[in-house]
């Protein structure tokens, strides 16, 4: 997922210029933005952009260090566990699990607003997400809702067909679903 | 009051740029939908200095303004007035809070905002408002349940959306959390708030915007619900005079006793007591507000258990502290319904199990007079305190209120004579039943 493609995608969210970004030699990703300064890492690169940025998720992200600090755990999370992770069969369950217990009390990942952190790991579960059966989905409303909050923001899905989370309103009828 | 200012970043001199000025008293939860709406648009709404509730707003200058007197109410700097807190807020706010620019989105918020009102104020009051003491509490009345069905459907709302609206935060998240703020703050205990989660989380999230911080600053959810207690009614009633509104007047004629009982007890020891009891923790003995007095409830009980009458009653009132203590008469008052004996027995034995962590500083006897189908129940009791103690504990508010509760004076012969009688278990009730069967609370 730290593939230049994702980079660019939360450059956009963010309202920043992306600058160049490519794989170096060692396959990891850099930026090099203005004044030819090249920054190297997932991490780095999206805290060198939200510096950049005047858009809400940015100045959320930097609010307090501590904040900072949360944000940036978050982003490794999702570089080490969520984006391999999902393409394992039994890690993969334990995420969605995980991360569906979270947002049982949870609005967002940091604070109670918006960050960097939600967009990594947006990103990096976006796949998973796609392979979920409407039934699957049922057993994470929580994950899910989360998950449909962000992709209705446009300048988060960016113009990609939307993820289809309807079918959770079938606990309207069907309450013995949601024990 | 100094002027609060409502963005933080002011100075003196956009002060006179002020799109208005909003009259309310502090912590007025209708005025925070108005100052959290002008956090998020940015408008500048100065708090009208000096404001005193029951005063300024019965003013000649302010009913001219505003006819009805009502706050919070709002002036705009160019010299409009706009009444009602839910149109205040609209006034104030920005496009994305009305709902953006889509009128279905519009109408949702609208939809919510009378949600709030008509749904969530209603239950909200009548089960707050008691406790604060600014309202008689309603007999008989469901609101712990009619509040369920309300914060039941939020929470299955909440379930699968982030906002009431849209994705993003609207009026209605800042209207339906206004009215929810006494909820949260008096009686939302954690185990009761515990079937709300997605509730739960919706709330603090909003509770924790920065535009709501600002406005709400030292707000804190419910540690640990509150409890009736008539004595602060009576304060209340007491403080605003003669001038009360309907229904507390029919709580005057209803319960004139417990009123003048109230009034009776000097103010400081009320003020002691009450704050005792809101410092500690539930499971303490409520008694332990009280003094403690010389009377000991073990050592009379076990004279009373081990001698006879004649000799356990003289003790009781030798040893009897009339100072800290105190004995009342309850009768019941729905004698006429009262039919086979063994289920009357069982109403007051499943009263005293109920009552049951009463029995410390509590002692009674009660007795069944007369036979199936003519009979009638009363008994003396005595408690440390000299207020009715059931209001003191949520777990003995069950049966007290079909009793009807005469305190007595412990010096008087009369009083001698009653308690004679109920604690040796014999004579007549008033219209000449005779004594069936007594059971003793100890």
């Amino acid at each position: 997922m730290c593939d230049v493609a994702t980079v660019q995608k939360i450059a956009n969210c963010l309202g920043v210029s992306p600058g160049k970004i490519q794989l170096n030699e060692e396959q990891v990703v850099t930026r090099t933005g203005a004044q030819n300064k090249t920054v190297a890492g997932f991490a780095t690169i999206l805290e060198s952009m939200a510096r950049e940025s005047k858009s809400e998720t940015a100045q959320n992200s930097i609010v307090t260090q501590e904040v900072q600090a949360q944000v940036y755990q978050w982003i490794e999370f999702a570089v080490l566990y969520v984006a391999p992770g999902s393409k394992d069969k039994y890690v993969s369950k334990q995420l969605l699990a995980d991360f569906n217990k979270l947002f049982i009390s949870k609005s967002y990942l940091v604070g109670h607003f918006i960050t960097l952190a939600d967009l990594a790991v947006y990103y990096a579960i976006g796949d998973l997400i796609k392979s979920l059966s409407p039934v699957d989905k049922e057993n994470y409303l929580n994950l899910s809702r989360w998950f449909d909050h962000l992709q209705q923001r446009p300048e988060i899905h960016q113009g990609e067909t939307m993820l289809n989370f309807t079918t959770i309103y079938l606990h309207n009828w069907a309450t013995g679903t949601h024990i | 009051m100094a002027i609060l200012l409502v963005s933080s970043s002011f100075s003196p001199a956009e002060i006179t740029m002020s799109t208005g000025t909003l009259y309310t008293y502090p912590e007025n939860f209708r005025a925070y939908k108005a100052l959290i709406a002008a956090q998020y648009s940015g408008a500048k709404v100065k708090v009208a200095e000096d404001f005193k509730f029951g005063e300024s707003n019965k003013s000649a200058e302010f009913l001219k303004k505003f006819p009805f007197g009502k706050v919070p109410a709002f002036e705009t700097a160019d010299g409009k007035y706009l009444s009602e807190s839910n149109a205040i807020a609209y006034y104030l706010a920005n496009e994305q809070l009305r709902g953006g620019k889509c009128p279905f989105a519009q109408a949702e918020v609208q939809q919510w905002t009378s949600f709030a009102d008509n749904e969530i104020l209603p239950v909200s009051c009548a089960w707050v408002f008691p406790l604060l003491g600014i309202m008689p509490q309603q007999k008989n009345a469901n609101v712990k349940q009619d509040a369920e069905v309300v914060l039941q459907r939020l929470n299955k709302k909440l379930l699968d959306v982030t906002y009431l609206v849209g994705e993003r935060i609207t009026l209605a998240d800042i209207v339906v959390f206004s009215s929810l703020l006494h909820l949260y703050q008096y009686v939302l205990e954690p185990s009761v708030r515990r079937d709300y989660v997605n509730l739960n989380r919706w709330f603090v999230t909003i509770l924790n915007q920065p535009q709501v911080q600002a406005v709400l600053k030292d707000y804190k959810l419910c540690e640990q619900a509150l409890v009736f207690d008539p004595k602060k009614y009576a304060e209340f009633q007491a403080k605003t005079g003669t001038k009360q509104q309907q229904p507390a007047k029919q709580k005057e004629e209803k319960k004139p006793k417990e009123k003048k009982e109230a009034k009776k007890e000097e103010p400081e020891e009320l003020d002691a007591a009450d704050a005792a009891l809101a410092a500690e923790p539930k499971s303490k003995d409520p008694f332990d507000a009280m003094p403690k007095g010389t009377f000991n409830f073990d050592d009379f009980k076990r004279v009373y258990s081990n001698e006879d009458e004649a000799k356990s009653i003289p003790y009781f009132f030798e040893k009897f502290d009339a100072e800290n203590y105190s004995i009342w008469l309850g009768s019941y008052k729905y004698n006429e319904e009262l039919s086979k004996v063994f289920m009357s027995c069982n109403l007051i034995t499943g009263m005293f199990q109920r009552l049951d962590k009463m029995r410390k500083q509590a002692f009674a006897s009660v007795c069944l007079f007369g036979e199936d189908n003519n009979s009638t129940i009363s008994g003396v009791w005595v408690w440390r305190g000299q207020e009715l103690a059931f209001p003191l504990s949520p777990d003995w508010q069950i049966d007290y209120e079909v009793y009807d509760w005469q305190k007595l004076d412990p010096k008087s012969e009369e009083t001698k004579k009653l308690v004679t009688q109920y604690f040796s278990w014999s004579g007549t009730d008033k219209d000449g039943r005779k004594f069936n069967q007594g059971k003793i609370f100890k």
